[in-house]
């Protein structure tokens, strides 16, 4: 635990250091991800399917905003599909312009769950999606994540009958074509029971870590994953949906263990972002870098040195500093644990703090004088 | 000359600026009604276009049905069908719009209040400041 404890620090200094140069490799490997997936499972443009198109198109989103690359795989989706038939172009586009229209303007940062639900099917982990969603986001995510699951299906549905879709295009199979799509699309019990799962999944792990009661999300991981294996049990039993009972569990499983990792870097760790700001008054133009800080309490560990026959009360209290904690592993275990329970104190609490007594001190020196 | 507490409360008003507080104070120019009314109205204006496309899928779907049918059906009655749905949607929708954006109206309010009163911190300070550098 120690050693995880210490590694999570690490990640989290390297974070704050090179958060310039992170976050667009993150977004970089996501979209990379993203489109890899769209080519392997669609893949029916040959141009787009090329790497270095996925590459430029990969590097394009690193230094756009993330809401970019769900734009873009949208778009790379319908191009795609355009190879392949105008019908499927037309649902898969009027699905998506649906989604954007009516839920996405009121959360336009949810777009990731939009993309990532569908890879985290096409990877076979997709019960990572509700239990993460309820941890990491709010219940809006219910919405998104439903999103998520309906784009799936029917890009799956659209991949199922593409030896239909790509036979010859005249109007009366055209009708036809768009017909089966759309009935393959509401007709689809297995898509209900996905969202209706994943809903009250992320609802149930949302209300649950935010009980202030001990271990509320460890509380929330266990019962969201039993909740989602009995909602999609439930789900198959009723409309015979012939769902892999074991792929449920152990994917489930699996989705657990992803959520104990996500709870280890992201349950009571600060992750806020170096600020570079400018500003001026009458006399300066001002240049700041604000390094978010995190004031420890480190509560001193008393080493004791025993050396030979010297007594025990050459005992000697020292104060051990931060940086010499990484070396000395034996202590650090007390310095991490102190952190988690004591959380944080940023410099912005500080200065108001600050402020807020000399306000005081003016105001009681007025009344003085 | 330079003030270390001035400086770091300019910094955090420009962090907000820069952040949060370019939307907020984009919200914070509307009144409460006026900010949820125009939303609303967009609402009704994206609603619309969604229910034309959901009606365009449907009339395509069936489309030989509806070619078929179109002389002998009774069009006032399908017409007050459609009407009904656009309008239970819009309601639905409209609702929920004025619910959120009130609640984020609220939310940037009290955010720019909190920013007010750091401009108010900062400008007593200058004005110490300046008295301190005058004596």
């Amino acid at each position: 635990m120690v050693v995880l404890l210490q590694i999570r620090e690490r990640i989290r200094q390297f974070y704050f250091k090179y958060d310039n140069f992170v976050v667009p490799v993150m977004k970089f490997l996501l979209a990379l991800i993203a489109l890899i997936v769209i080519n392997k499972s669609l893949g029916y443009s040959a141009m787009l399917k090329s790497a270095p198109v996925t590459m430029v198109l990969a590097l394009f989103c690193s230094f756009l905003p993330l809401n970019f690359i769900a734009l873009l795989s949208v778009g790379v989706v319908l191009l795609h599909l355009y190879a392949l038939s105008l019908e499927s172009v037309i649902v898969a586009a009027s699905v998506f312009f649906l989604m954007f229209l009516l839920y996405f303007r009121f959360s336009p940062g949810d777009t990731v769950l939009l993309v990532m639900t569908p890879i985290c099917f096409v990877l076979k982990i997709p019960y990572v999606i509700p239990i993460a969603a309820g941890l990491l986001g709010t219940p809006t995510s219910m919405a998104s994540s439903g999103c998520g699951v309906i784009a799936f299906f029917v890009l799956k549905n659209i991949r199922n009958s593409a030896s239909l879709m790509a036979s010859n295009p005249d109007t009366e199979t055209l009708v036809e074509k768009f017909r089966y799509l759309i009935d393959a699309l509401l007709g689809n019990k297995e898509m209900v029971v996905f969202v209706a799962a994943f809903a009250v999944t992320i609802l149930a792990v949302y209300l649950i870590r935010r009980l202030k009661v001990d271990n509320s999300w460890n509380i929330a991981i266990a019962t969201g994953a039993l909740i989602d294996i009995l909602i999609l049990l439930a789900g198959d039993l009723k409309f015979k949906l012939y769902l892999s009972v074991a792929g449920i569990i152990f994917g489930t499983v699996f989705a657990v263990l992803v959520a104990v990792v996500i709870k280890f870097f992201v349950f009571n760790v600060d992750y806020s972002r170096t600020e570079r700001v400018q500003f001026e008054d009458e006399e300066y133009y001002y240049y700041v870098k604000a390094v978010p800080k995190n004031s420890v309490q480190v509560s001193a560990p008393k080493v004791k040195k025993i050396k030979g026959n010297v007594p025990e009360s050459t005992e000697k209290e020292t104060r051990v500093k931060r940086s010499s904690l990484r070396t000395e592993k034996k202590d650090a275990p007390e310095y991490h644990m102190h952190r988690s329970v004591t959380g944080k104190e940023t410099s912005v609490s500080r200065i108001e703090r600050e402020v807020a007594s000399r306000a005081k001190e003016s105001r009681e020196r007025r009344r003085n004088s | 000359m330079l003030n270390e507490s001035r400086i770091k409360l300019m910094t955090k008003m420009a962090a907000y600026e820069s952040n949060e507080g370019k939307k907020n104070m984009a919200i914070g120019t509307f009144f409460h009604g006026d900010y949820i009314s125009k939303e609303v109205i967009k609402s009704i204006i994206y609603g619309t276009v969604a229910y034309f496309v959901v009606v365009a899928l449907y009339v395509v779907y069936d489309f030989e049905k509806f070619m078929t049918d179109i002389y002998n059906m009774d069009l006032m009655q399908f017409g007050k069908v459609l009407l009904k749905r656009y309008l239970i949607l819009i309601v639905v929708y409209s609702v929920i719009t004025a619910i959120v954006y009130a609640v984020r109206h609220r939310k940037a309010r009290k955010n720019l209040r909190i920013y007010y009163n750091n401009l108010r911190r900062l400008n007593s300070m200058y004005r110490k400041e300046s008295r301190t550098d005058d004596i």
